[in-house]
């Protein structure tokens, strides 16, 4: 909706603003635009020009919002109620100790978990463990990008790479990152690199493949175009087969994201100090349930910015993909 | 443009296309000779699949021939390269580039300076009329303002030379006509060798200064003809004596071909009549 309306304000790039007057007058009359090519110097913009670049008045700001909200308040209303929902039947289950096959008997309610979170924003451990979570997923996931968009270009460019690289590559790929943990350990001089490197595994295969898709959709005639106007190789790969592979790169990032996050969960749950995943694992050996929870949510949360912020990220670095797709993304 | 040096000279010289192997052997350009004089504005048409397409990609250095030459200005041609613009018949924009971004494209890979870049995209920009279109992305423009875009971001790094794969092969009839006028002025203007391809006879007639007609496949040149009217072209023009005796004669070789493409076992009763027509004079026929 929102986009859509966007686009209704944009300028019009209808062709008859360029096309000459119906010619009923008899004499054929050239076009402003034939007129423009033929005089010398660059003129100003004719009006119509001003015109479209300005566009026509926007409606004021705040009947826009209002109508925003209007168009999204059932979405919001629904939203709202089925958190409401899920919420309220936590607390009565385990308020009330239901127990039908499911037990509810042991677990937290709502208002002890929120207690716990009072409690550890306070709390030095409970910080120090996010705060290492996130630096793993930033180092894995950084590097994995690198690597994966890195070779994801040469592998779909190049049919010697691909044909060099892919069959190592689609031998690894179907090995879930968590049955890496044993090798890892094995592997790396100590726990903190091994946790990494899982993560590392989890998001640098969805990366890959995406950016060798993404390299290999891009349009022929673009790559063409590139080279007549005196692309090498170097730049065209820079300027044209990168940029047009983009929007898949993203599709990569974000499912990477997302695996990465549950590699590393299960990375520290097993071998882990420290980190969320672990500070969930202990809070069970401990027998402290209401800090299960607290590391579930944690969890949940920190994945959904990580999304978020790839998604903003996508969003900023992609402006002409709004344009692209009629519907908008959503 | 030009200082006048008269660069821009492309050859053909008995090029010759095949494509694949074996029972999937296809001679798409058989022994093609032809040639684009400096600042001169040269068609080829022909029926669908004669290989002009091929003629073109061959010149822009995308494709090496099977046998013959390629030549610009005497050299060989080996690989596409800035001083030869093409305009394809898709729209070929960077879809992440502003429209200024694109024209700039070609001035940036040779190292100029933004400002420059600059100076030179919004000056093409402005004759194009397309100035206020500068910050939009292409996907904001409408097919004809997207194909103005294409041709003047060809032109931005001054090329001696043309390319033009049916580039309003996509667009409606009208915006067509007004392109051809835009195009036929820019031409004047910036006097650079065309080679344009188009399977449009009025077209080819309006914009050039000879016409090249290829056989169905394998593509040869089947004559060519020398469009002798007056320029600036005007649209008037298109209902001119001369101009209509022209294009009967194209039209008369083109159904031949056309019939011949599409198989012998058509046999057009009124073709003979209209074949006694070809070959008058203006007409060269090709061995």
């Amino acid at each position: 909706m929102a986009t859509v309306s966007l686009r209704a304000m944009q300028p019009q790039p209808a062709e008859d603003l360029a096309s000459p007057p119906a010619a009923d007058a008899g004499a054929p009359t050239p076009a402003p635009t034939v007129v423009l090519v033929e005089s010398p110097a660059p003129a100003p913009a004719p009006a119509w020009a001003a015109r479209a670049a300005a566009g026509p008045p926007p409606p004021s700001g705040v009947a826009t919002a209002f109508q925003w909200l209007r168009a999204q308040a059932l979405g919001l209303a629904l939203g709202a109620c089925s958190l409401a929902a899920m919420l309220l039947f936590w607390h009565l289950a385990t308020t009330y100790r239901w127990d039908f096959y499911i037990r509810f008997t042991n677990l937290p309610t709502p208002m002890d978990v929120l207690q716990k979170f009072g409690e550890a924003m306070n709390s030095h451990k409970f910080i120090t463990n996010v705060g290492m979570s996130l630096r793993r997923i930033a180092i894995g996931f950084a590097v994995a990008t690198v690597l994966g968009v890195a070779l994801g270009l040469l592998i779909g460019r190049y049919r010697l790479t691909r044909q060099l690289m892919f069959p190592a590559i689609e031998a690894l790929r179907p090995i879930p990152a968590i049955a890496w943990v044993p090798i890892s350990i094995m592997l790396w001089p100590d726990n903190e690199v091994s946790i990494v490197f899982i993560t590392f595994i989890g998001a640098f295969f969805p990366i890959l493949l995406n950016t060798v898709s993404g390299v290999q959709a891009v349009d022929a005639v673009l790559l063409r175009a590139g080279q007549s106007l005196g692309a090498r190789e170097p730049q065209l790969m820079w300027h044209v087969v990168l940029p047009g592979a983009a929007p898949q790169v993203f599709t990569g990032l974000a499912v990477g994201m997302g695996v990465a996050w549950v590699s590393l969960i299960a990375a520290e749950m097993i071998s882990g100090q420290f980190g969320i995943g672990y500070f969930t694992w202990e809070a069970y050996s401990l027998i402290s349930y209401a800090d299960i929870v607290l590391g579930m949510v944690t969890i949940g949360v920190l994945g959904l910015l990580c999304s978020w912020a790839i998604r903003f990220a996508g969003n900023a670095l992609l402006p002409w993909l709004q344009y692209s797709k009629p519907e908008g993304r959503t | 443009m030009n200082d006048g040096t008269a660069k821009g000279h492309i050859e053909l010289r008995q090029l010759s296309m095949v494509f694949g192997s074996g029972h999937r052997r296809v001679q798409a350009v058989d022994d093609v000779s032809l040639y684009v004089a400096p600042g001169e504005f040269v068609s080829i048409i022909g029926p669908s699949g004669c290989g002009k397409s091929t003629l073109l990609n061959v010149v822009a250095g995308f494709t090496r021939p099977t046998a013959g030459q390629a030549l610009l200005d005497k050299e060989l041609i080996d690989g596409p390269g800035a001083d030869r613009g093409v305009v394809f018949q898709q729209y070929s924009l960077f879809p992440w580039m502003s429209v200024r971004k694109n024209v700039e494209f070609g001035l940036r890979m040779q190292g100029v300076s933004s400002n420059k870049r600059e100076t030179t995209a919004r000056t093409l920009l402005g004759l194009a009329g397309l100035l206020a279109f500068e910050n939009h992305y292409p996907d904001q423009l409408s097919g004809g303002m997207k194909q103005r875009v294409g041709i003047v971001r060809a032109l931005a790094t001054s090329p001696q030379v043309m390319l033009m794969d049916e580039p309003f092969g996509a667009l409606d009839s009208q915006t067509r006509v007004v392109m051809q006028q835009i195009l036929t002025n820019m031409w004047q203007r910036f006097r650079l060798s065309v080679l344009f391809i188009t399977h449009d006879i009025e077209e080819a007639i309006f914009l050039s200064d000879r016409v090249y007609v290829m056989t169905a496949r394998p593509g040869r040149i089947k004559a060519e003809i020398e469009i002798a009217l007056p320029r600036p072209r005007t649209a008037a023009m298109m209902s001119s004596i001369e101009f209509t005796q022209i294009l009967h004669k194209l039209r008369n070789l083109i159904r031949e071909e056309s019939l011949a493409a599409m198989g012998s076992e058509l046999s057009d009763g009124g073709l003979e009549g209209f074949a006694a027509e070809v070959g008058t004079a203006g007409v060269k026929e090709m061995v």
